[in-house]
Formats: C-alpha cells, structure tokens, sequence
C-alpha cells in the first residue's frame, strides 16, 4: 500500500515509448530534447531502483495481545544440509 | 505367553538394556500377541518402488501406520491404489527393528470406496467454486517488481530455505517478511489463515507467498482447508500458492492469484533477475542515446540544406551574369559573321558588275569566234557533201549493166518491140535479136528456142 511515484514497469514501459517516439522523427526539436532528457531521467530512475540494496528479512509475529512485531530474522542458511528425516522440533516442521 | 508388555525399566538400573534390546523384545512381543490383522483405513502417500514392492501409510482420522506389500503381494492385487482411497488390508505388523518403528506387512487389500479426505476436497472445491472464488476475473495481477514480498511458511522448512536463497540470487536488493505458520498437523490451517491476515494487517508487503514443500496428501491438507481458502480470498495483497505437490493442484492453488507448483518456483516467478533488467535498461539508455543522436543528426543535415539553399542567390546572380556574358559573346559573334558574309555577298555582287567598254568587247569576241565557227562548219559541209556524192557515184557505177557485160554476161534485145528479152517464150522464129556485148554489138537471128 505504500504509494511509489512510480512502478518501475510502468517507467520501463515509458522509456520504450520515448525511445520510439524520438525513433519516429515526428517531434519537434523541443519536444525531441524534452524528451530525450526524461529519457535520461527515466534511465536513472530505473538504474536507482536497480541498484536500491536493501536486503533483509523480517520475521512478523503477533503477541498474545493481537499486536504485531517485526524483529530482524536470521536466516537459517546454516543447516542446509539438514534434511527433514531429522528429530522434530516442538516449533519446526521439516518443510 | 501372557502377551503384555512389561518394559518397566523403574528402578531396574542395574538391568540397563541397549536400544536393540529393547526393539527385539517390542518384536518379540508383537510376534506373540498379534497374529494376522484385517485393518480398515485410508491410503495415503502410496509409492511404488523401483522394486515394485508397494509402500503407503495407511490411515484414520487418529493415527497411521507405515504398510509395505512386497512385489509378490502387490502383483496380485486387482486395483490401481492411489492416495485417498479407503482400503481393507490384510497383513501382519511387525517391528522395523533399523528404526524401531511399525510396519504393517500387508498380503492382500481391497478397495472400500473413495478415502474421506478425497470426498472433503471435492465436496469443498465444489462449493467454494459455485461461490466464484476461483474465478480468474477476481484474480489480482501479480506486481512486477515487488520491493517486499511476505512469505508464509513453516519456520525452517525447506521451502523458506529455498525460497529465500533464489529470491536473493535473481534480486539481491529485495525485503521478505516471513510469518511463519505450522504448514502441517492440527491447527496449522488456522495458522497459516491467521499469517495472511497477518500480513495483510503489516500491509507493506506487496505480494503473498504461501506454501510449504513437498509432502503427502495429508500432509498438504492444510492446503485443502476452508479456513485457508477463505484467508487467501480475503487477502488484500496478491497471493501465490506454492504448494510442493506437482501434480494434485490444492483448494489454495485455485483461489490464489497465482499458482507455483514448488516454492522455489514461486520466488522464480515473483522476482525479475535483476541482471535481466539492468541489461534491459541499459540497452534502452542505448537505444535512446542513439536514437536522439539520428535525430539530432538528422535535423542538423536539413539546417545544412537550408543554409545551402539561403546563400544561393549570389550564387543566382553570378550564374546569370555569366550567362549574359555568354549570350552577349554570342551575339557580338553572330553580328561579325553576319556582317562578313554581307560583305562577302556584296563584293561577289560587285564583282559580277561589268562595263560597257568590256560588255562590247565581249560581243566582238563573241561575234568573231561564232563568224570563224560558221566558215568552218560551212567548209566542213561541202565537204562532207563531196563525200557523199563520190559514194553514191561509186555505187551508181557498179549498178550500171555495162559493168555486168564487163563480167562476159550480154544483153539481148528482141529488136522487134526493142526490149531485152528476159523470157524466150516472147521471142518468135526469126525474130531479129541485137546482142549486146562488152564491146560492141551482134545482131542474130532467133532460129529455135527451147523453154
């Protein structure tokens, strides 16, 4: 729900239809040049929102009281090689 | 022989035994209590081996045991066993002393209709279809390059594994939000319902995963649960179901938005590669470069055009003024050769005029030379006529008779009537003949004739 300017497909499909457009020859010169410079600006937008690092997983919990919490979760990437034949766990289920 | 169990190890610590030992004697206990056993239930998780020994778990609502039917059994049987079918096997239990667990030993089964949990799920899928949840108009688009993705699943499971790892490999630069949720057992269709609400109450996830790896029929069943169904349903965010089983699709599968048939496909299918799409933009940045410098280009060839076009007029007025330069040459060379051929036409003219002293002088040359023209040609025709005559004399001669007397012929002449006798029948007995000869003359007398 939180309200991005723009969706990166949609600023994607406007670059294309920039592209084509200048491509077409049927701008004026202005209207070629304005263009152009939101093309550039399109391209860094969509490079920008490319390069956003922002790599992370949340665990949501809810208390006894209904309320929810996040807190960072670290990923079980250490027992890759446990295979579900192994003990149960009161909390885990081996899939 | 009394069959009962007595594994009391209270207060036996002297009588310490090893797992083995305590198998064993489950074993031997089972072998004497239990004899052949004729066990109703439901099939589930049915595989058949490489071996072609049959193995399934058997199964009610409260508890299940492992079966296996060895090939030699299994090939007897008349029906196709699938998972959801309720059956009746006849087999023996026993311990499977590696695990210490039981294993029902089954030598025949039969078919006892379709298993309940296969009647719930189609009794269940046809409802909630006849309601129009699985109808594709209500199904959401998928977002294309979701920045946060909620994820529900077993804490630890191999799905949340796999799930994760692909996700950071095709976009490194992506949040999760993982609620996790029992996936199977009791209660875990409640969970799972609850973590969609869940997440959908956090709000900032933009799409859903919720899924579980691979399993049973029984094990999925959370999956095939209204309460589940109804959450996906409710879900304000997109939801994709990935449920591990491949084939079977899950009640989830066809209310979700979008159905991955395994989790890791799931996070394939909602992630772009962020490779993919740098290189995507990149070729755009490309292509936009290079489209506006043709464009540019383009527009700089026709100011060139034009420019060329403005500084004509010079170039106009040059070019004319060596035109006229050139007619002008031209004229002033027509006018000169005009004027020589005047004056050549008047001087042959002039030439052609004579004067009078010359005109008579002419005319007495003329008169002269026709004068001396006429005393030739006069001379020339006598004598010409004095040829003639000469011939016509020379002919006249040789025509005359006397030339012909010169050659010894004679003429004669009947004297009578004085004509020279041509017949003898005009000449009569006696008649006087004058002879005339070359020279001179015979006179004669006809005294016969012959004719």
């Amino acid at each position: 729900m939180t309200n991005k300017p723009k969706k990166f497909e949609d600023e994607l499909k406007d670059l294309e239809a920039i592209v084509s457009q200048i491509d077409s020859g049927d701008l004026t010169l202005d209207e070629s040049i304005a263009a152009f410079e939101r093309g550039v600006m399109l391209v860094k937008a969509l490079n920008g929102k490319l390069d956003e690092v922002e790599r992370k997983v949340e665990l949501l919990t809810r208390s006894a009281g209904g309320e929810l919490r996040t807190a960072p979760f670290e990923q079980p990437s250490d027992n890759q090689n446990d295979h579900p034949a192994g003990a149960k766990d009161d909390d885990e289920t081996p899939f | 022989m009394n069959g009962q169990l007595d594994l009391s190890l209270r207060g036996h610590r002297s009588g310490l035994i090893t797992v083995s030992d305590l198998v064993r004697r489950v074993r031997d206990a089972l072998d004497a209590s239990l004899g052949d056993s004729w066990v109703v239930g439901e099939v589930s998780n049915a595989r058949l081996a490489p071996s072609n020994h049959l193995y399934f778990t058997l199964k009610d609502s409260r508890s299940a045991i492992n079966v296996v039917m060895f090939k030699s059994a299994f090939q007897r049987m008349r029906f196709k066993v699938a998972d959801g079918m309720e059956v009746i096997v006849r087999g023996r239990v026993q311990v499977f002393e590696q695990r210490g667990a039981l294993q029902l030993y089954a030598e025949e089964m039969e078919p006892r209709g379709i298993g309940a949990l296969q009647v719930a799920f189609d009794q269940l899928k046809r409802r909630l279809e006849a309601e129009g949840l699985f109808d594709r108009a209500r199904k959401r688009a998928i977002p294309f390059l979701p920045r946060r993705i909620g994820i529900v699943t077993a804490r630890g499971g191999a799905g949340l594994r796999d799930m994760l790892r692909i996700l950071f490999d095709r976009f490194p630069g992506i949040q999760v939000i993982f609620r996790p949720a029992r996936v199977q057992g009791d209660g875990a269709a409640l969970e799972i319902a609850d973590a969609i609400a869940d997440l959908n109450r956090d709000g900032r996830a933009e799409v859903l995963i919720v899924g579980r790896g691979g399993g049973s029929l029984e094990d999925l069943w959370a999956f095939n649960e209204e309460l589940v169904a109804r959450a996906i349903f409710r879900s304000a965010i997109p939801v994709i179901s990935a449920v591990g089983h491949e084939i079977d699709y899950t009640i989830a599968d066809f209310v979700a938005d979008l159905r991955a048939p395994t989790p890791t496909a799931a996070a394939q299918m909602v992630v772009p590669s962020l490779t993919e799409l740098q290189t995507r933009v990149e070729s755009l940045g490309a292509s936009l470069a290079s489209v506006m410098e043709r464009d540019l280009s383009s527009r700089r060839e026709s100011v060139d055009d034009l420019s060329a076009r403005i500084r004509h007029p010079a170039a106009i007025v040059a070019e004319a003024r060596e035109r006229l330069a050139s007619l002008e040459a031209d004229l002033l060379d027509a006018a000169t050769s005009r004027i020589a051929d005047t004056r050549r036409s008047i001087r042959e003219l002039l030439l052609r005029l004579r004067t009078p002293g010359a005109m008579l002088r002419d005319l007495r040359l003329q008169t002269s030379r026709l004068s001396n023209n006429l005393v030739h040609s006069a001379a020339m025709a006598l004598e010409a006529r004095r040829r003639q005559l000469g011939a016509s004399a020379g002919r006249l001669d040789a025509l005359s008779p006397l030339k012909v007397l010169d050659r010894g012929y004679a003429v004669v002449i009947n004297t009578t009537n004085s004509r020279a006798v041509l017949d003898a029948a005009t000449v009569k007995f006696d008649d006087d003949l004058d002879i005339r000869l070359a020279k001179g003359r015979l006179h004669a007398r006809a005294t016969g004739r012959s004719l």
